[in-house]
């Protein structure tokens, strides 16, 4: 039996003859008006199937728990990994008399000084600190001419205006490479001696391969002239021969002669080079110099005593610099860094004892789940 | 310094698109409970308590985001003994130190997952490492060379086990005394925010009980029924427009507003109505179960 109302129909008959009635009529005025109503779908009606998770007890204790012993265990194997790395460091600016190289801050002495190594595990890697130098400073940074860098030779008679004041020498000739962090590169050289039954046997260090990857393939190339030095006289831009290029000021030799003995590590390619131009995110920095090469020492640096003859060309006074030589071998983590060990435990520690607050607070206040 | 503005517009689709689809409580429950507007009206959740704990929180991560990156930093060098701590390097780490801090604090407060939130959310990460790595990656230093000069930062610091640590480390840093916080909060002093998204949550979990919800919508059936057959002369009797004292949970010591009364329900559906059907037959008096059944056959 059916009923209508109005202008409804029945739920059970959907047939045409039943549902047009004298509410018809309404029903397209209605629809009219709510045309502009949103389509009842799950979208637009921000019905969305969802998960809604909510900070239960359940989940947050278990998880501080889960949390601080993890963070507990990984600080233990990076505290014990750091203790394991050795490290030997000596300052040798010279600025008070007594330290290493006391005379050398007033002429370019070669001095050496002696010290002790002990059995070292692993490679042994050789670095040079500098202290209170600053290249991470804006204007130093931008001090250079990444085209120049890469070969390309229009930038060598027209370097890029960040370079400026190291752009054009005073008779307005133009740098390669210019800007002042090339202008800074670093020039103490270090020879290391093994004193074995009172006889100096040099140990031979290894300079391949020191600077990233990317920086040697990539990043810095040398122009494509054969002999290097070409490119840098000026001939390849048509110019007089009056402006040929010259190389840094602060450089007692220029870019095609960094070393000679290796083409492949000439010019601006040169791994001293390329690590000096990868500039320090602080303050106090380390840059390597050598490796320890593994050819005679592959099990890294025996026990003995040891000298390390400087030959001392850059100035840090005037700025109250330091410098110092850093021995260190390496790990899966890294340099002796103790401090990501100490503060993993103490973050570990402090998740499990909030753990235990949490606890606490909730038994005592349960949150009401009653009525 | 060029790459400032990839971890910003990663970070900004992020926000813009999320408060678009969020939900802590729906338009059911909301209607519900109408003291969820209250706090907005008294702007318990902008204003100069809720902006100072801002700061504080933000100054706490700040110092966090630069001096773990900094602390770890510090005269270490990469696992092969070359550097890892220039600038180029540093910057990177920060900077993904910030952006997961970021994304783990957005996860932390969107409370309504939809398929929506997780294509934004885990698509903006996605976004960024892939930005990240294109924009240090060779080609663009082949074709600008001066405007991206980290060409291969992301390549050799992001493959060191303790950049990971200390990333891991400062977003944790960051994040964890905000849950511990919170959940003190709730259980402390929950808001009507926490109460009904509890109660939604405990409500959504065992199947739901018909009886106990369709109470509430008894009063207001009268649209429904009329879909259904025989239920004319009980819509068109009063019973339907008297006003019940509905039964209420007691975390709610207020009545009905009036909203709540005369509000249609447009989105019954057919399964919907069976079980109105099925709470008529409860529910009502045996006089008009009788007069139902009359009409029926």
């Amino acid at each position: 039996m059916l009923l209508k109302l109005g202008g409804h129909c029945s739920f059970q008959d959907f047939s045409e003859e039943s549902c047009h009635g004298p509410g018809s009529d309404e029903m397209v005025q209605e629809e009219n008006e709510f045309t502009n109503r949103p389509d009842n779908t799950a979208f637009t009606q921000q019905r969305l199937p969802a998960w809604q998770p909510i900070l239960s007890a359940g989940i947050v204790i278990p998880g501080f728990v889960l949390i601080g012993l993890a963070f507990i265990g990984v600080g233990v194997a990076l505290f014990v990994t750091s203790r394991s790395i050795q490290v030997l460091e000596r300052d040798y600016t010279g600025d008070e008399s007594g330290t290493p190289c006391a005379s050398c801050a007033n002429s370019n002495v070669q001095n050496s000084f002696g010290f002790c190594f002990p059995q070292s595990q692993g490679p042994v890697f050789f670095y040079y600190g500098l202290s209170n130098y600053f290249q991470n400073y804006r204007r130093y940074g931008t001090s250079k001419d990444d085209n120049q860098l890469y070969g390309v030779l229009k930038y060598f008679t027209s370097p890029s205006d960040n370079c400026a004041p190291y752009a054009y020498n005073s008779n307005n000739q133009p740098i390669v490479p210019c800007g002042s962090i090339a202008n800074s590169m670093f020039n103490d050289t270090f020879k290391l001696y093994q004193t074995v039954n009172g006889t100096r046997q040099e140990v031979s260090l290894d300079g391949k391969g020191i600077a990233w990857w990317t920086d040697y393939n990539i990043k810095y190339r040398n122009p494509t002239n054969n002999p290097l030095k070409d490119a840098f006289n000026g001939s390849n831009s048509g110019l007089f021969y009056r402006n040929f290029l010259i190389n840094p000021i602060y450089w007692s030799k220029p870019a095609y002669e960094l070393d000679t003995s290796d083409p492949s590590n000439n010019g601006f390619v040169n791994q001293d080079f390329l690590v000096w131009m990868r500039r320090a995110a602080l303050p106090d920095f380390r840059k390597l110099y050598r490796r320890i090469s593994q050819d005679k020492y592959p099990d890294g640096l025996p026990a003995g005593n040891y000298s390390l003859e400087i030959t001392y060309n850059y100035r840090v006074y005037r700025f109250s610099g330091k410098k110092k030589v850093v021995f260190s071998n390496v790990s899966w983590m890294g340099g002796k860094n103790e401090f990501l060990g100490i503060a993993y435990l103490v973050v570990g520690s402090m998740c499990v004892f909030m753990s235990i607050v949490m606890l606490i607070v909730y038994a005592k206040f349960k949150f009401p789940d009653e009525e | 310094m060029t790459d400032y503005f990839i971890p910003r517009s990663a970070e900004l689709s992020l926000c813009f698109s999320e408060p678009l689809f969020l939900q802590d409580v729906n338009d059911r429950w909301s209607l519900q409970h109408p003291q969820l507007y209250c706090p907005g009206q008294k702007n318990q959740y902008f204003n100069k308590k809720a902006f100072a704990s801002c700061v504080m929180h933000s100054c706490y991560s700040s110092l966090i985001l630069f001096f773990i990156p900094w602390a770890a930093m510090r005269d270490t060098v990469r696992d092969d003994g070359k550097d890892i701590a220039n600038y180029q390097s540093f910057a990177l780490l920060t900077q993904t130190c910030l952006l997961i801090v970021v994304f783990t604090q957005l996860c932390l407060d969107t409370y309504y997952w939809s398929a929506v939130n997780h294509f934004f959310v885990w698509g903006s990460i996605a976004a960024y490492f892939a930005i990240t790595f294109t924009m240090y990656s060779n080609g663009m230093f082949y074709i600008f060379t001066s405007t991206f000069p980290f060409v291969g930062t992301a390549r050799n610091s992001l493959n060191q086990p303790n950049v990971w640590l200390t990333i891991f480390l400062s977003s944790l840093l960051c994040i964890l005394p905000v849950v511990a916080f919170r959940f003190i909060l709730i259980q402390l002093r929950p808001t009507i925010n926490d109460k009904v998204r509890y109660k939604m949550r405990k409500e959504v979990l065992p199947a739901p009980a018909p009886r106990r919800l369709l109470r509430r919508r008894s009063t207001r059936s009268g649209y429904a029924f009329s879909h259904s057959q025989g239920y004319g002369e009980l819509i068109t009797s009063q019973n339907f427009l008297m006003k019940r004292p509905l039964k209420r949970a007691s975390l709610f010591p207020q009545t009905d507003s009036p909203i709540f009364q005369n509000q249609p329900q447009h989105y019954l559906d057919h399964q919907q109505i069976k079980k109105l059907t099925d709470s008529m037959n409860g529910g009502l008096s045996l006089l008009l179960k009788r007069r139902v059944a009359i009409l029926v056959t």
